[in-house]
């Protein structure tokens, strides 16, 4: 209960101060963000858009624990424990593409320029509709819990090219690209001028939504394994 | 009241704010509700099984 008060508290304050505070060219102020050249109020996307992004990782990182879990030990609480993660997973990487597409309309001018992180996320997309198309597809529990676990492994190791390698050594209009001139390195987002508030507002809220989607994931597989629990009570009889 | 409407008025930004959180309460009340649902079921079904 207290956990569920403190997301509720934390959530509601990085939205009050993601939204409301203001960037100025000089802060002085501890809840001023600075002018960032370039993306002024856009910046403020940060807040909300990356830990989409952030959990899209998170979200396909725990699917993949759970179908190497369940591949050890065969139980099938862990596939629907791994097949809930992937679900979030999918979910937040539509609401990222989305978010950065109606970003982008006003940072670069156009929706989807196939920058280099647009298209690797629509290609993170591909790779885990497929992995839904196959789940639906076997109709064998004990099989597509098999199959989908070695192919959700599989499909783990293309998320840290996808995510953290590729968009950052190509050139492209995204934050964070090799050509960035704020990250010169082509480093990660966060090293560009952000001040000591917006990012402790930016891990705040990576924080946040990281306690968000363990709940929503908990809810989840809970009621998938209830569901689960009463047809095999009606099939018994 | 009027002074706070005028305020939102010529701060566009802050109506936005508390459109967020309108709609942050909206999805937490719903987690929470779907939560304690969950935990009841769950319970009734433990009690079932000590009753056999």
């Amino acid at each position: 209960m207290v956990w569920k008060i403190f997301l509720f508290l934390l959530l509601a304050f990085v939205s009050v101060a993601g939204i409301s505070f203001p960037i100025v060219e000089n802060p002085q102020a501890w809840y001023q963000f600075p002018l960032i050249p370039g993306l002024e109020e856009n910046a403020k996307i940060i807040f909300f858009h990356v830990p989409t992004a952030w959990l899209t990782v998170i979200g396909f990182l725990v699917s993949t624990i759970f179908s190497v879990k369940y591949l050890r030990k065969k139980n099938l609480d862990d596939d629907t424990k791994s097949y809930v993660a992937a679900q979030l997973g999918l979910i937040f990487c539509i609401l990222a593409t989305v978010t950065g597409a109606v970003w982008a309309k006003f940072a670069w001018g156009s929706y989807w320029s196939w920058d280099p992180r647009q298209t690797s996320i629509f290609a993170l997309m591909l790779i885990y509709g497929a992995w839904f198309a196959l789940r639906s597809s076997i109709e064998s529990e004990d099989k597509r819990a098999t199959l989908s676990a070695v192919y959700s492994i599989l499909a783990f190791v293309t998320v840290p090219f996808f995510v953290f390698i590729m968009p950052r050594i190509m050139d492209g209009l995204h934050p964070g690209s090799a050509d960035d001139k704020f990250t010169p390195s082509g480093g990660p987002v966060v090293n560009f001028k952000m001040n000591s508030s917006m990012l402790l507002i930016f891990f705040l809220s990576l924080i946040g939504f990281t306690i968000l989607f363990y709940w929503m994931w908990n809810v989840g597989y809970r009621s998938l394994l209830l569901k689960e629990k009463f047809n095999k009570k009606l099939i018994r009889g | 009241m009027e002074g706070f409407y005028n305020f939102l008025n010529a701060n566009a930004i802050f109506i936005v704010m508390i459109i967020v959180l309108i709609v942050w309460i909206g999805i937490f009340t719903f987690l929470y509700n779907l939560d304690k649902r969950l935990k009841g079921i769950e319970k009734g079904i433990k009690g079932d099984k000590h009753e056999k």
